[in-house]
């Protein structure tokens, strides 16, 4: 089986999605994002992203009950699937080996 | 309870358009809350206006597909849809398509095939047509001085194209910004070669000639060969012709200058000029312009060569043109009033330049006078209109047949969707699909215009050849036109085709649903064109015909013309004698040479201009040409060649006569002026071509103004021998002029080729697109017949007559080609009344021509669809009902 890829902005979205404390949808999502991030981003780009998560199989969605408040539509809930949690702690696991890899001393010189 | 404020609604349906259903609820809820937010925080204009942003962002193919929103992901991925085995895939299956279908092959093949050649055969001559005069080097700073006269009171200008001496020298001594000048003018005059006497066109012109224009010399210095004069300049032909060599420098050719023949040296042989060329020659000699001419001021109004300029490069021409007018008021000024005084003239000449290269298709300033090659832009229109109209036709050929026979492939398309090709790989396959037969045709379609190539330049008198091909800016339009019809004839095919739902395709058996409007509409629009244009067609013939069989009002047969110039009245007279001596030879008369026009006035003050006729008392009897009052002139009354004149009725007409005989005609523009007394009024004839309107005409036997052709009056059927009587007595009284004789039946007739062959392309065009459309239908009518084979069958197993099953399968179709005569007649209505306008003397639109062209294009129908349908009606229904 292919390795679905994990983009940067897909594994800060999946994060943020995960980060959530109630249950997250498309509004919550791009609220997080651009707070944590600091970036200005467009709700298209948060929408394809997710949608496409989806598609990899990262992420499930369920659609809530209607809400008076964005004119009778409902929301669409996403959470992550156990393949997007292993998704997630591949590349966490990826990141701290080349962390631990890096030789102390190194950083001075950088400027880190 | 305050209003709910709402984003912008069209901002709101524009995301309904652009986001597919399964996602649209929750993004529009999602931008929705996030407005409503910002209104409160932000105030409504702004939210509106992120909200608008917002939107826009979703207008991406992402979120236009339709998506399975599924959580599996295949375990098979599918390769990309340009991997090459794919590509493979689809070369093989297209061939094989193709080799299978071959009545749809075929089909698609020959009307592209004639649908491009057309198209490219126009655009070649499209490119010809626009690159005229573009070959000289000195280019865009050469001009020709034009000129236009402007009558106070009168709404249109009237064009002159042609100069006289004076304007070339004096507005190049007196503008700096005009660096030279070329004179231009067309002559006849007579070589001799041994005992040979030929008679040539020949052009004067200023030494500058060859350093204005690019026509390279084999022979020669540019600089100086036209510089000394009785020097000349030949073509190669020409030094062919007269040498057998093309290395005739310094030879010597005798040429009739002043009733002699002189020796004149030739200085130079040019290569042959360009077929773009507006200027063609065959002889060059330099142009002589006596000391009196010089001297005399009223050449300022005598027109009758062309004068070309070379202006420095980015000159302001129209500074340039104040100035040539300042020349023009200042050096004439005595001139101009003491014309107006003599003549009456009122108009006001003001001179401008015309662009070299805008000549050939200019509509008020064309080239004559010695230019070759009148166009105008018109025919580049309506050459590409019936290109196009032939291309169009095959495309949609193509699309109808396509997509009926898509039925047929429906299972290929359900299988390859099961077993997981997108719909972007079907996209591609077809549209491949569409190329490679595009290109087949492609190569064909050279081939075809190759072997039309002389057929079409002797229509369109061109010599366009095979080498004009080989041009960057052809090539590339050539490609662009295959990649155009490849996309027309492919992309909605494509789209359809590869929208099919697998399941329906393989599950059950497949059908179109709804009433198959766009085929209907296709082949509506393909008869509506062929029908425009069998209507053109028609029209074009029967004024054709109307033209070439309408009474000029003279008998024009048995005549032949022999020309001679100035033919004086004692050698008409003696020539006539000599004549008559032949028993095959009814009678003989003089006349002058083409076409004379002159002023005079009539009733005191009143200017007539009208067409001037020198002739003897002969000429009327002669073209049996009835007379309506007085009488002919005669030779009982000696003072008729002085005092007479008769006139036709239009003159008559004209001066507004009541009683016209022995009105006085006053020719006052003559050194002294004459007075004549009308003897009679000659009934009108058409003494030009037929889309000319009968001018006021005048006769007269004037014994100064010479003749300069005959007319023979033969017996029927002695053509033989009397062509040979009357050429062994030219020759005999005149041994050093050369000898020509016509047919004036065939004269008249040569007046309208260009009707003649505007008829014959407009009748390819319609064969063409008739032939395409009915090819297409072929098609489409085999098909429909297939896939109701099994209802024939059981039509006729229960019963039905032949008849019966040939008028189900046909109806449908005859009735959407009436149908399109609906759309097509008023159209083709409009345009040939606006075409027919052109003519004085013109046809009236009939029913008729309306009537028969349906009926044609119905008949070429039916015989179409009822071939393929009568096949199937008389099949076998057991063959056909074996199966299931």
């Amino acid at each position: 089986m292919r390795r679905a890829f994990l983009g940067e902005f897909e594994e800060i979205v999946l994060l943020v999605v995960a980060a959530c404390p109630a249950e997250a949808y498309g509004v919550t999502i791009w609220e997080d994002l651009q707070q944590q991030t600091g970036r200005s981003i467009t709700m298209s780009a948060v929408h394809a992203t997710l949608y496409r998560l989806e598609e990899k199989g990262f992420l499930s969605s369920t659609m809530g009950g209607a809400t008076a408040e964005r004119g009778g539509r409902r929301k669409r809930f996403f959470t992550l699937t156990a393949l997007g949690i292993r998704a997630l702690n591949d590349v966490q696991e990826v990141r701290s080996r080349l962390w631990q890899a890096i030789p102390p001393g190194k950083f001075q010189l950088i400027g880190g | 309870m305050k209003k709910q404020p709402i984003p912008p609604r069209w901002a709101d349906w524009l995301l309904e358009v652009f986001v597919a259903p399964p996602l649209r609820e929750d993004v529009q809820g999602d931008l929705h809350e996030v407005f409503y937010k910002r209104t409160e925080q932000e105030g409504l204009s702004k939210a509106r206006r992120a909200f608008i942003w917002a939107v826009l962002h979703y207008i991406n193919p992402y979120f236009f597909k339709a998506r399975q929103r599924t959580n599996q992901q295949s375990d098979y991925p599918s390769p990309s849809y340009l991997h090459p085995a794919m590509l493979r895939n689809y070369l093989t299956i297209a061939l094989r398509t193709l080799a299978h279908n071959k009545a749809y092959s075929i089909i698609n093949v020959i009307g592209l095939s004639i649908g491009l050649a057309a198209a490219m055969l126009i655009i070649l001559y499209t490119k010809d047509e626009v690159s005229y005069d573009r070959f000289h080097a000195n280019n865009p700073n050469l001009y020709r001085i034009t000129s236009r006269d402007i009558t106070p009171g009168d709404q249109k200008p009237s064009y002159n194209t042609n100069t006289g001496i004076f304007q070339g020298p004096k507005f190049t001594a007196g503008t700096p910004e005009i660096r030279s000048f070329v004179r231009f003018q067309s002559g006849q005059s007579d070589i001799r070669q041994g005992n040979e006497v030929k008679s040539q066109e020949m052009f004067s012109t200023d030494p500058e000639f060859f350093q204005l224009f690019s026509f390279p010399l084999l022979s020669g210095d540019p600089k100086s060969a036209l510089s000394r004069p009785k020097s000349v300049v030949i073509s190669e032909d020409m030094a062919e012709k007269q040498f057998g060599t093309t290395d005739a420098l310094g030879k010597i050719m005798f040429i009739k200058t002043e009733e002699q023949f002189e020796p004149y040296t030739v200085t130079g042989v040019a290569v042959k000029c360009p077929q773009n060329s507006s200027i063609k020659f065959d002889v060059l000699l330099p142009i002589t312009v006596s000391k009196e001419d010089i001297a005399r001021s009223d050449n300022w109004f005598s027109f009758f060569l062309n004068t070309f300029v070379l202006v420095r490069p980015n000159a302001n021409i129209k500074a340039v043109e104040a100035t040539m007018n300042r020349i023009y008021q200042t050096d004439a000024k005595n001139t101009i009033v003491e014309m107006a005084k003599k003549f009456g003239i009122k108009s006001k000449t003001i001179y401008s330049l015309q662009p070299l290269t805008d000549m050939h298709l200019s509509t008020d300033l064309p080239v004559n006078n010695g230019l070759v090659d009148e166009s105008r832009p018109t025919f580049s229109y309506i050459l590409s209109g019936i290109a196009l109209f032939v291309l169009l036709i095959a495309c949609i050929n193509f699309v109808n047949l396509t997509v009926a026979r898509s039925l047929k492939r429906a299972k290929e398309i359900g299988v390859r969707k099961v077993v997981g090709g997108g719909r972007n790989q079907l996209i591609i396959q077809f549209l491949g699909e569409s190329f490679l037969l595009c290109f087949v045709a492609f190569v064909l379609a050279i081939v075809l215009l190759l072997l039309v190539l002389p057929t079409f330049n002797q229509l369109a008198n061109k010599a366009l050849s095979f080498a004009y091909l080989l041009d960057v800016k052809l090539i590339a339009g050539y490609i662009g036109l295959f990649l155009v019809t490849g996309l027309l004839a492919g992309f909605y095919p494509a789209i359809v085709l590869s929208g099919f739902s697998p399941v329906q395709s393989l599950y059950s058996r497949f059908r179109f649903t709804g009433r198959n409007y766009l085929q209907r509409g296709l082949i509506v629009l393909q008869f509506s064109l062929a029908s425009f244009l069998i209507v053109a067609t028609l029209t074009i013939n029967s004024q054709f015909n109307y033209l070439t069989t309408k009474s000029l009002g003279y008998d024009d047969r048995n005549l032949v013309a022999v020309n001679k110039s100035s033919l004086k009245h004692s050698e008409a007279r003696l020539l006539k004698s000599e004549l008559m001596k032949f028993p095959t030879i009814v009678d003989v008369a003089p006349k002058n040479r083409g076409f004379w026009g002159t002023v005079a006035k009539v009733n005191g003050e009143k200017q007539l201009s009208f067409a001037y006729e020198t002739v003897d008392e002969m000429y009327l009897p002669l073209l049996k040409i009835p007379i309506q009052a007085g009488r002919n002139f005669s030779p009982d009354f000696p003072s008729d060649s002085t005092q007479s004149v008769l006139v036709n009725e239009s003159f008559v007409k004209e001066a507004g006569w009541k009683n016209p005989i022995g009105q006085e005609v006053n020719f006052f523009a003559y050194e002294t002026p004459e007075r004549y007394k009308v003897i009679g009024v000659v009934k009108d004839y058409h003494y030009a071509a037929l889309n000319q309107k009968i001018r006021p005409q005048l006769f007269t036997m004037k014994p100064k103004n010479d003749f300069g052709k005959v007319f023979v009056k033969i017996k029927p059927n002695t053509e033989t021998e009397s062509l040979r009587a009357i050429e062994q007595t030219f020759k005999k009284l005149f041994p050093i002029n050369p000898y020509s004789y016509s047919f004036l039946d065939q004269d008249n007739l040569k007046k309208y080729e260009s009707e003649a062959k505007w008829r014959q392309i407009m009748l390819f065009g319609a064969i063409l697109t008739i032939f395409i459309s009915c090819i297409g239908l072929l098609g489409l009518a085999t098909l429909a017949a297939e896939r109701r084979t099994k209802e024939i069958g059981i039509r006729k197993v229960l019963g039905a007559s032949v008849s019966s099953i040939v008028q189900l399968l046909s109806s449908d179709f005859i009735r959407l080609v009436g149908f399109s005569f609906v759309l097509a007649f008023p159209a083709a209505y409009y345009a040939i009344d606006k075409w027919l306008e052109n003519y004085p003397y013109r046809i009236e639109i009939s029913a008729w021509t309306f009537a028969l062209a349906a009926l044609l294009a119905i008949l070429i129908a039916f015989f179409t669809v009822s071939f393929q349908s009568i096949r199937a009606a008389m099949s076998n229904p057991a063959k056909s009902l074996r199966s299931e």
